[in-house]
């Protein structure tokens, strides 16, 4: 396997999800049945006391489910193994991509929180408009940035720089996905100002 | 940089997803219909039946056990340790060793601790590291099973330009103290440290 192909790889696994937790947990509830089942199988082959159902039972309520059972009770249980089966389904079929972002370079895979990225990006602008670490807000999604600024009120902010001092820093990062940025001032949108 | 099976994890996921989907489907229509969930409990009934005769036909010894009784509790017993397996594998593929040569009068193994104690070293006196460290993975590579994966904790505000420059560095520095290119990840995590300490002001 060559560098790149190596780097790209290792990008991608680290930014998305492997489905470890839900696969830990279903294969635990699978365990547990299958568990229970060899038991229950057990204390019937040796002439013992079932724990909850012997096999024979089980078999046969199964076979009889549909008719003894009410409807509205079928009912219940079907949205439940829909909801259950849909969780599972889409966690098998979506990406299931993590909030984070890869920063091109040539030695190695490199995986940054967007978290990151958001509060580096709330310096550069906070000190492009002079305002205090709690005045400034960051959000990085996946393809976009968005600042919010919030000075004290009377105090003119100049978005268009902050904008500018933004973008150049982001586009510095060689951020593998660039991201567009946006900045509002919170004061234009309040109530009464 | 583990090596969890993820393709495995989805298809089996998948799997039993469209299982419980199914058997939803199953239960809705026996809800609805009154001739299907009396065609549910006819078949089932006959299969039964069916596969009592059956179990009675393969006795073990005269005994009341039947040698399918038998085939599925190992059938459940291998299901089992298979599913153990499974829940084992996932987040595997940690190692401890970094490199290994062999040579005629003996072998080097260079633990995966040096570059732990390295990557500290480095980044202790930088402002803008909350925490670093470094630990090796089995990866598949040209050179060799293992690959290096540093997790740099980054203060709230450091600039990743910078962090990368100073991790370049270091990563530049293990590559001329092992002699080799491992492959590296490195992952700038904004932990829970980051909450609780300082903001950067300048950088």
């Amino acid at each position: 396997m060559s560098q790149s192909t190596l780097i790209r790889r290792l990008s991608r696994r680290e930014t998305h999800s492997a489905r470890s937790a839900l696969s830990i947990v279903s294969g635990a509830v699978l365990l547990i049945l299958i568990l229970w089942l060899v038991v229950e199988l057990v204390l019937s082959m040796t002439g013992n006391a079932p724990l909850t159902l012997s096999p024979a039972e089980l078999a046969e309520r199964t076979a009889a489910l549909a008719t003894d059972t009410l409807p509205a009770a079928l009912w219940g249980a079907a949205a439940v193994l829909v909801l259950l089966g849909l969780v599972l389904v889409s966690a098998a079929i979506l990406p299931g991509r993590k909030s984070r972002h890869v920063l091109a370079n040539p030695r190695s895979a490199v995986v940054v929180d967007s978290q990151v990225l958001a509060g580096a990006i709330s310096r550069i602008a906070r000190n492009a408009a002079g305002l205090a670490p709690e005045q400034v807000t960051s959000s990085v999604g996946r393809k976009r940035v968005h600042v919010v600024l919030d000075p004290a009120s009377g105090r003119a902010v100049d978005t268009e720089a902050v904008r500018a001092a933004v973008q150049k820093h982001t586009s510095g990062y060689e951020l593998r996905r660039p991201l567009a940025v946006s900045v509002t001032n919170a004061q234009d949108t309040a109530v009464g100002a | 940089m583990n090596s969890t099976h993820r393709g495995l994890n989805r298809a089996l996921l998948g799997v039993l997803g469209v299982l419980l989907l199914a058997a939803g489907a199953l239960a809705a229509v026996a809800g609805t219909s009154r001739g299907f969930a009396l065609a549910w409990t006819r078949t089932g009934t006959r299969v039964w039946a069916r596969i009592q005769e059956e179990l009675g036909a393969a006795r073990i010894l005269e005994s009341d056990v039947s040698w399918w009784t038998a085939a599925v509790v190992a059938l459940l017993l291998t299901l089992g340790a298979l599913l153990v397996w499974w829940i084992a594998s996932q987040g595997s593929g940690r190692s401890n060793q970094l490199a290994r040569t062999e040579a005629p009068d003996g072998a080097t193994a260079v633990d995966a601790n040096v570059a732990d104690q390295a990557v500290k070293a480095a980044l202790a006196a930088n402002a803008a590291v909350l925490y670093a460290s470094a630990q090796s993975w089995r990866v598949r590579s040209s050179h060799g099973e293992t690959g290096l994966k540093l997790t740099i904790q980054a203060r709230t505000g450091a600039s990743p330009t910078e962090l990368m420059d100073a991790v370049g560095q270091v990563v530049d520095g293990l590559d001329g103290l092992l002699g080799i290119q491992l492959p590296v990840l490195v992952r700038i995590t904004a932990g829970t440290r980051a909450k609780f300490s300082r903001t950067m002001r300048v950088a």
